[in-house]
């Protein structure tokens, strides 16, 4: 086991070193955007992997503390020159916050019923800001063009310091997401999963520590809200609040195995890079061939690989041994 | 034997390279400009529209026309060694984000020299971001929403008008047609799909609807993919409008026309923006869309005062065997106002074609749309002749009735009843 141990925490430092090089090596800033929309799937996975692989909650409405998060820093830089980053722990507990507001009520919610109540949730939201006059209703918000820094949370010449930002929130995701799976509350989260009386009967008190996941995966994901926001410096409804980015990150999860730590980061590297280099690669054509191809092969990993292709690299491992 | 080869080998590569380097030579070389489009996903019809306006641009600057447009007479840019323009596309499936990194690919990655297009206004502004960033021109011609040129940014150049213009001239098409038919028009009533563009048409609209003088009688505002508007339409009947006011996408626009007739909705007119003129909605509604207005900054009947107008509704057909469309005719715009910049500029450098740019001034007759002429506002940056006309439809065809000077048909007004028509 030890052993197991020490030869999984490798591979992640090698994998680690690599991500640091990879972007010195790699000077092509269209590849550089594509690792940073990586990265921000990735987290954004890890996200709801918390909420959606361990305890058992598949949100379609994740989008909504992803705009949630991106809303409330540039509504708060736009209007009161707040700091993104300061601005970026608010829209966190923004999320958080109305996660709350929104999980208790459907905390008896279970399996597809709280698929569907989400969607709802996330839909409700969006349209919400879509007419809502303060933050730009369907116009948006543009963010102002600030010197640029790491201050300003804003970089104007170079792409590397949204790369290794958005590395390191990766990063932070996936140690919150390792402490929760290895502690106590992992445990309860994967009981609550099977079955939510039989956690209930062992004494777990399921709403309190549903809410916890809930919460935490909105956190987390309103961070990365923020960083888009910051990153392409204009959001609307239209593009941080639309259910097809929901549906894109059970997908990634699922793809690459939920209910487990790597397995979102696996599937964001197979499905982020697949759209955006089939699009860069095939897109201007107009044929629309990038999508064809994308779905085929989503349809081939899901037919051969259901268990999501972490769950192929563990089956390689213990085959191999 | 091997050696043999390998000697072989070396001189035929050495040949083959020495004949591209020496054909390449002889060659004026290529100048590239990146067009960012919708190409695929849900408006990618819309996208082909003004890939091909943009393409057949550069195809008239390129060759040999005899076309009054700038630049068609010679072969490629004159002052720069009749150098060609190559259009590198790249597609933004109509998302924010990828309009900024599409456009990005396309300054480092294929060493554009200018960017155009993007269609939607969500996503240029993110694209023109992105040129601003790197210190590149953008030239558009097909984005209306008028928040794109009040962000003041220096490489960012507007050339078709912008959805205030549009608003302004409805008005200023009701005074006219008041003053022609002597029927005095007192309300009107707002109606917009609620995304960027349907509401900032309604913010634009009712700024004016106060400055000419008209009551605003209701203010209705619908999700574009709405599947019933009964309700919508309800509220306009009930409000008893003069003037009903309508920004739409083209599902909406063939949704309310259906029910406009339904429920026997007959205000004295009915003014449009966007959903009417898509190539899509004709063919839906037939006769019912007969008698509606729409704004349009191109129609190919104004081809009997302008005959450029027609020439390149000719070429367009022939080329791709459809008619030149609205969307189309507004890309078109841009390569020529670049082209002429860079001949003016002698230099595809950044800062010399932005000040090129600056003094661009293309005489009216030089373009297919009625506007006098092309001319930068030093600030703003958009084309302060820049003016919309407004189209009827007429036996299920466009005719062009405002302004009425230039206009070759007359309006007919008011809008006839739904009932008792043929």
């Amino acid at each position: 086991m030890q052993n197991v141990m020490t030869k999984q925490f490798s591979y992640i430092g090698i994998a680690l070193i690599l991500a640091i090089i990879f972007p010195l090596v790699v000077t092509n800033t269209a590849v550089q955007h594509v690792a940073i929309l990586f990265f921000m799937f990735a987290m954004m996975a890890v996200a709801w992997n918390i909420m959606g692989g361990y305890a058992g909650m598949f949100s379609f409405g994740q989008v909504a503390f992803f705009g949630i998060g991106a809303y409330t820093s540039s509504f708060l830089l736009i209007s009161y020159q707040v700091n993104p980053w300061i601005g970026m722990i608010a829209g966190g507990l923004v999320a958080a916050f109305v996660a709350a507001a929104i999980g208790y009520p459907c905390s008896d919610l279970r399996g597809h019923y709280f698929a569907i109540a989400s969607i709802a949730f996330g839909e409700i939201v969006r349209i919400h800001f879509n007419n809502w006059k303060l933050v730009g209703a369907a116009e948006g918000l543009s963010l102002p063009m600030l010197d640029g820094g790491f201050k300003d949370f804003m970089f104007h010449s170079s792409k590397l310091p949204y790369y290794y930002i958005m590395l390191a929130f990766l990063i932070i995701a996936l140690i919150v997401c390792y402490l929760i799976s290895t502690s106590k509350m992992g445990y309860y989260f994967r009981a609550i999963k099977e079955s939510h009386d039989v956690a209930k009967v062992l004494g777990i008190n399921v709403v309190w520590y549903r809410l916890i996941a809930i919460m935490v995966s909105a956190f987390l994901t309103a961070m990365a809200g923020t960083f888009y926001a910051q990153y392409v410096l204009y959001i609307d409804p239209e593009s941080v609040m639309l259910l097809p980015i929901s549906i894109q990150l059970v997908l990634i999860s699922m793809l690459g195995g939920a209910g487990s730590v790597m397995g979102p980061v696996i599937g964001a590297l197979v499905l982020i890079p697949l759209s955006e280099f089939t699009r860069i690669w095939l897109g201007h054509r107009g044929t629309g061939i990038d999508m064809l191809i994308y779905g085929f092969l989503i349809t081939l990993i899901s037919m051969y690989q259901p268990k999501g292709v972490w769950g192929f690299f563990t089956n390689m491992g213990k085959r191999a041994k | 034997m091997r050696t043999k080869w390998v000697s072989i080998m070396c001189v035929s590569l050495f040949a083959v390279l020495f004949l591209t380097v020496s054909v390449f030579a002889q060659q004026p070389k290529t100048i590239k400009i990146g067009a960012v489009y919708p190409l695929t996903g849900n408006i990618a019809s819309t996208g082909l529209d003004c890939r091909r306006g943009a393409e057949l641009a550069v195809d008239i600057i390129n060759g040999k026309y005899n076309l009054s447009l700038p630049l068609a007479k010679t072969e490629g840019i004159p002052n720069l060694g009749g150098a060609k323009l190559e259009l590198v596309f790249a597609d933004t499936k109509g998302e924010p984000k990828n309009g900024m990194s599409e456009t990005e690919r396309l300054i480092t990655q294929e060493k554009v020299v200018a960017i155009i297009g993007a269609y939607q206004s969500s996503v240029t502004k993110t694209a023109s971001q992105a040129t601003e960033r790197l210190k590149i021109p953008y030239v558009c011609s097909d984005s209306s929403s008028p928040t794109l040129t009040e962000r003041g940014f220096k490489y960012f150049f507007r050339v078709s008008p912008h959805d205030a213009i549009f608003a302004k001239d409805q008005f200023q098409f009701l005074k006219d047609v008041e003053k022609k038919t002597g029927k005095k028009i007192n309300s009107v009533a707002l109606l917009y799909e609620n995304t960027e563009f349907g509401s900032n048409v309604g913010k634009y609209a009712a700024q004016y609807a106060k400055e000419f003088g008209y009551k605003v009688v209701a203010d209705v505002s619908y999700p574009a993919n709405a599947t019933d508007v009964t309700s919508e339409v309800g509220t306009l009947i009930k409000a008893k409008p003069d003037i009903l006011m309508h920004a739409s996408y083209i599902t909406d626009a063939i949704l309310f026309t259906k029910t406009f007739k339904e429920l026997n909705f007959t205000p004295m007119g009915i003014t449009t923006f966007a959903g009417y003129i898509e190539p899509g909605y004709l063919p839906a509604v037939k006769a019912d869309g007969n008698y509606i207005v729409i704004r349009s900054t191109f129609a190919l009947d104004l081809a009997k005062k302008k005959p450029l107008i027609g020439q390149v509704g000719e070429l367009f057909k022939k080329k791709y065997g459809v008619e030149m469309s609205e969307n189309a005719a507004r890309s078109f715009a841009a390569p020529f106002v670049l082209a002429d910049a860079m001949n003016r500029a002698k230099s595809t450098k950044s800062e010399d074609i932005v000040k090129a740019l600056l003094t661009t001034d293309i005489p009216g007759d030089q373009m297919i749309y009625p506007w006098k002429g092309i001319k930068f506002d030093p600030k703003s940056h958009q084309n302060i002749y820049a003016t919309g006309t407004l189209v009827q439809i007429q036996n299920e065809k466009y005719v062009t009735v405002w302004p009425f000077d230039a206009a070759p048909a007359e309006v007919i007004w008011p809008f006839p009843p739904w009932r008792g028509r043929k």
